[in-house]
């Protein structure tokens, strides 16, 4: 990471033992340092990602399109992470900063195995991680171009939580990013608030029918998609899959010649 | 800063039963600085019936002056009293006739129909969008502040007396909450039978 | 920079600017008696035109008697109000009690001037009852000017309710009324009649209301619905 980078002991500050030079107007005594160019504009991306709690359990979906630009580059991306047996996370944005984040994750998971104390990633420790990380990167003016959730099982609880690239976060039984904030989040929530306790089968059948009009209707969704689940007996990425679709109205729209 | 906060202004219009309320501030300013206290926003249209117009105060002026300048050929041609309905259509004409380069003002009719008494209230955007309601429009510098005064004392039906208090409550703390509008305050009352035009003791800062 | 925007290419992605700050509503209101103060404010979150959560409220306990209301950039949120629970902490293990409420707002505005040159884009209120027993409030713009008032309302409905505080609470432009002293039934019907009127005309203040009232026994947390549309 850059933070490995080194950092001046006293930033701004003069050096030990001399006084702080304000060097009033004289440019010229500065120092030519370029100033630091960062990454700001994504380049292979994701686009939505939606979850959901279910009654004892967590699922996260995505599509698999990387996209570059308006290209429709890669098709077998996976964006979604099993972090643990009892936590999940998957991401929308610039891919390379979610293949950055994972690396880092999936690091920090083997670590903490070798400790070897009991204890593992929670989805409310690795969210707040997650929170810090990507608050930090905006703080510097280099941010992760990315939206995260991360779902699972905390001390039994369904967990669901959302963070974007600049620190906004919180925690709600439904969650969507980018486009799906506008077409999937309000099929989620309506089918939330009529049973909030619905069945793992409910549940994947309403992510399937969300990420099917995304399929429709967002430009840079895909019909390949992954599913992770959490449940009390443990977590699962399932095998990717593809959205059965109906275009048979497709003929039936004109005027868009 | 937006050439509609140039000179500051609140105008505020209510419905009661029976009757109808118009009020503003009297302040003219140019920018932070306040030029006059006695500025006049309200015109009367007719025996019923006043337009508040509030924004920059140059076409504050024009507008009124090409308002009463077709509402007597208006009277002229008909031999009648303009309705506050017609009023608000002409005020749409005339400003939607300058859509590409608008008067930046965005007035506020309130009056009795001269045939039924049937109270009304109006306000249009600066190019001559109306939006007629049933219970207060505000326009000016401070429509936050007035939208919390007149959502919370508002109700239906109120009669004279109280609709005097509630538009004149709504104002004044309306303004003292804003740096442009304010420095006096004039409530127009309009009834059936008679019209009361008061000004109120306000905070001059 | 912004040249480099203009040499635009087919088969590129395209350059998009983003920016450290959102602004994610939310209005906040303290309200202070003789003997207590109250804290209310919404749970809604939202950016643009999207309402992230309906249940996030932006009221944090600092301590038994201080509570934060917190509007603007929720991610500045989050940061500010861990920094401040990390420091009244320490000050904790340091003093071996807790943070006074004028202590603590003090604090908060060094807190927020440290970052002057780029703030945390939130607008604090804190209310609590102060060393004398009375109930108070501070109120502070993002860079940590702050003052001691009675009442205040801030965030995105801000200017719609303070107004109305002025005249119902401060008896502003009324003339020849009694001047009672404000009694806690009173200012929680009051503090949710001014948030149902907020929610008519705001976009971003709704779906609920949360009102923590706070007396020199604790905390006491009341909810209110408002209007989810």
């Amino acid at each position: 990471m850059e933070g490995i980078m080194e950092q001046p002991f006293w930033a701004n500050g003069p050096k030990p033992g001399s006084f702080y030079d304000f060097h009033a107007g004289h440019s010229s005594k500065t120092t030519t340092v370029m100033p630091v160019k960062h990454t700001q504009y994504p380049m292979v991306t994701g686009s939505s990602v939606i979850g959901i709690q279910f009654d004892g359990g967590v699922m996260i979906a995505a599509d698999k399109l990387g996209s570059y630009g308006s290209l429709a580059r890669y098709r077998n991306c996976s964006r979604i992470l099993k972090v643990n047996n009892t936590t999940i996370m998957g991401a929308g944005g610039d891919y390379a900063d979610f293949q950055f984040l994972r690396d880092i994750v999936e690091q920090r998971v083997i670590d903490e195995e070798c400790l070897d104390d009991g204890f593992n990633y929670t989805p409310r420790s690795l969210f707040s991680w997650l929170t810090r990380v990507l608050y930090n990167r905006r703080s510097r003016f280099n941010p992760l171009w990315n939206t995260v959730l991360v779902g699972g099982l905390q001390d039994g609880e369904p967990f669901l939580g959302y963070v974007d690239k600049i620190g906004t976060a919180y925690q709600s039984p439904t969650a969507a990013s980018g486009f799906g904030a506008y077409i999937a989040l309000p099929m989620l929530r309506e089918a939330y608030e009529r049973n909030d306790k619905m069945s793992e089968d409910e549940a994947k059948t309403l992510l399937e029918s969300c990420l099917r009009v995304l399929y429709y209707r967002d430009c840079r969704a895909w019909n390949k998609y992954d599913i992770a689940i959490v449940t009390h007996d443990g977590s699962r990425l399932e095998e990717s899959k593809t959205l059965s679709t109906d275009w048979s109205t497709a003929d039936m729209v004109s005027g868009y010649e | 800063m937006s050439i509609m906060a140039y000179n500051g202004a609140a105008i505020v219009a209510m419905k009661g039963k029976e009757c109808v309320a118009i009020a503003s501030d009297r302040r003219f300013g140019i920018q932070a600085q306040t030029v006059g206290m006695d500025f006049q926003k309200i015109f009367e249209m007719g025996p019923h019936l006043y337009i508040g117009l509030p924004g920059l105060a140059t076409d504050v002026q024009t507008v009124a002056q090409r308002l009463k300048f077709r509402l007597n050929l208006y009277e002229l041609k008909e031999n009648r009293q303009i309705r506050p309905k017609t009023l608000m259509s002409v005020v749409a004409n005339l400003l939607y006739e300058r859509r590409f380069g608008p008067y930046f003002v965005e007035p506020v009719i309130a009056g009795l129909d001269n045939k039924t008494a049937e109270p009304y209230i109006a306000a249009l955007d600066l190019i001559g969008c109306p939006m007629a309601t049933d219970d207060f429009v505000v326009s000016g510098t401070c429509t936050e502040q007035l939208y919390g005064m007149c959502e919370s004392l508002w109700q239906p039906d109120m009669d004279a007396d109280a609709l005097f208090e509630c538009i004149s409550q709504s104002l004044m703390n309306a303004v003292d909450r804003d740096a442009v509008s304010g420095w006096g305050a004039v409530v127009t009352l309009i009834e059936k039978d008679k019209v009361t035009t008061r000004t109120l003791k306000a905070r001059m800062d | 920079m912004s040249l480099q925007m203009e040499q635009h290419e087919y088969g590129t992605p395209m350059q998009r600017y983003w920016s450290p700050y959102a602004m994610n509503g939310g209005t906040g209101l303290a309200v202070s008696g003789a003997d207590f103060a109250i804290v209310a404010s919404d749970s809604r979150l939202s950016e643009g035109f999207s309402i992230h959560s309906r249940d996030a409220p932006k009221t944090y306990q600092l301590t038994d008697t201080t509570v934060l209301s917190c509007a603007g950039f929720h991610g500045d949120i989050l940061a500010l109000t861990k920094y401040l629970e990390a420091r009244l902490q320490m000050y904790e293990h340091e003093h071996n009690k807790k943070m006074s409420t004028s202590a603590i707002a003090a604090m908060l505005s060094t807190i927020l001037y440290y970052k002057r040159f780029f703030p945390y884009y939130v607008y604090n209120i804190i209310g609590g009852i102060d060393d004398e027993g009375k109930g108070c409030i501070y109120s502070f713009d993002p860079v940590g000017s702050y003052e001691r008032e009675t009442y205040r309302a801030g965030g995105s409905a801000g200017s719609i309710l303070q107004p109305l505080l002025d005249n119902q609470i401060g008896f502003k432009n009324q003339q020849g009324v009694v001047k009672t002293p404000l009694t806690l039934q009173k200012a929680v019907q009051l503090v949710k009649d001014v948030f149902i009127s907020a929610a008519e005309r705001d976009i971003y203040t709704g779906d609920s209301l949360v009102i923590r009232i706070i007396t020199k026994d604790g905390v006491k947390t009341e909810t209110f619905p408002l209007r989810r549309d």
